[in-house]
């Protein structure tokens, strides 16, 4: 290792620090040692050191610097802090109305699902006409028979009046995997071409509907065209209905 | 993991190296100041990642340069400048204060060396870093790192006192 070699690797050496415990520049010192001219050179050198290293440590942070580190992080994490609260407390607010609103939800669902679309689809059924009857008869007994027989409602009981109207014919329908037996009747008004009946009765098992009216009441409603009561009766649900106002609809009953 | 360490003690043990080592590369105050609260802030958010606590310094000042280079990509107000061009306006150091530094003299003479040199010779001077810290610091390998601070220092000490301080380096594998 010739001076110059050794110069530039004592470059790397700093006095006071770990440097010496390098093996090269441990090898490098202990030749400058040795040499009086690399001896020399080293003391300037470690001189040199030193007053670049004073020099740079001269730097000085800003008076405030720290205080004003740790104030913005405090002011960080409140703000943090804040909105976690306010997210945690808007997510609370949607699980509180989420747990308060969904039974009510499908409490309506229910209903909606249930009763109203089962009268709203029979009172479809009984507008769409003109239609095939399965059995076209003025035959009270014959219908019964004829829904025994299909496994359709047939035990239906009759409110007195609706009991002396007369009939035109029958027709099974299907609600949810139930049959529903539709029996149709003429009030005697005028019908126009091709019409045969101009009142029908639904009945179905009261329990394949929600939600269906207490025994005893009766609720009319207004479906499309058809003005309909529903009531029921034993384990039956009847749907009646027929073009006009409550009142034309309540002399049946 | 590096959670337990607090935040206002890290900060009043590092707050003012990390100065140091922000100002001597940006060598403006208010870049500086940004630079180190930048840096805590990053610790706060990101710090309880770090699973070996005796790695925070490292971590920090690791921290503290790529935030540098990065708002150096950023930066497109002022165009670069090669200093072999713009040697002429700098200052003068005169060689005979060699002995007696301060920082500005310290900094003017950084500031004339290759900007690969300046963060391995800041670090050098003023953390006493070793040269593996300098390394996983930069994210360069070691050998790297002692190639720059060989040809780094010799500049300086060549800005320093107008002669070289021995053999001129070779050109170092970069």
């Amino acid at each position: 290792m010739n001076r110059d070699e050794v110069k530039t690797i004592l470059l790397l050496y700093r006095p006071g620090t770990t440097d010496a415990g390098d093996p090269e520049i441990a090898a490098a010192l202990a030749l400058a040692k040795q040499d009086p001219e690399l001896t020399r050179w080293l003391v300037e050198h470690c001189a040199r050191q030193e007053a670049l290293r004073t020099g740079f440590r001269q730097i000085t942070a800003p008076a405030g610097l720290k205080e004003q580190i740790i104030s913005e992080q405090a002011a960080q994490e409140k703000i943090i802090s804040w909105r976690q609260n306010a997210i945690l407390a808007a997510a609370a607010v949607v699980v509180v109305v989420l747990v308060v609103l969904t039974p009510l939800w499908f409490q309506h669902r229910g209903k909606e699902e249930t009763l109203a679309i089962y009268r709203s689809r029979m009172a479809g059924i009984a507008l769409r006409g003109p239609y095939l009857m399965d059995l076209a008869t003025n035959n009270p007994a014959a219908i019964r028979a004829y829904l025994a027989q299909k496994q359709a409602p047939s035990d239906y009981v009759l409110p007195a009046p609706l009991e002396k109207t007369a009939v035109t014919g029958c027709a099974i329908e299907g609600w949810q995997g139930a049959k529903v037996s539709m029996i149709c009747f003429r009030t005697g008004k005028p019908l126009p071409p091709g019409q045969q009946s101009d009142l029908w009765l639904f009945v179905i098992d009261r329990f394949t509907v929600k939600n269906a009216p207490p025994t005893g009441s009766r609720q009319f409603v207004q479906v499309n065209k058809l003005m309909i009561v529903t009531w029921t009766q034993g384990d039956k649900l009847y749907v009646l209905g027929m073009e006009g106002d409550e009142q034309t609809l309540q002399q049946y009953l | 993991m590096a959670e337990g360490v607090d935040f206002e003690s890290l900060v009043a043990c590092y707050y003012e190296p990390l100065y140091q080592f922000a100002f001597s590369l940006a060598r403006d105050e208010s870049d500086a100041c940004d630079l180190t609260q930048q840096t805590f802030c990053i610790w706060a958010a990101k710090g309880h990642q770090l699973r070996d606590a005796s790695k925070v310094k490292t971590w920090l000042f690791t921290t503290l340069h790529r935030e540098f280079l990065g708002t150096r990509r950023k930066q497109t107000r002022f165009p670069h400048i090669d200093l072999e061009y713009a040697a002429a306006e700098l200052p003068v150091v005169p060689p005979p204060t060699t002995n007696r530094l301060d920082a500005g003299q310290a900094l003017e003479a950084l500031a004339r060396l290759d900007e690969i040199y300046q963060a391995p010779v800041a670090l050098f001077y003023l953390q006493d870093c070793s040269y593996n810290e300098i390394a996983e610091i930069l994210d360069v390998p070691l050998g790297t790192v002692k190639s720059r601070l060989t040809r780094g220092l010799g500049r300086l000490h060549q800005l320093l006192t107008g002669t070289a301080p021995g053999a001129q380096p070779q050109p170092p594998n970069l």
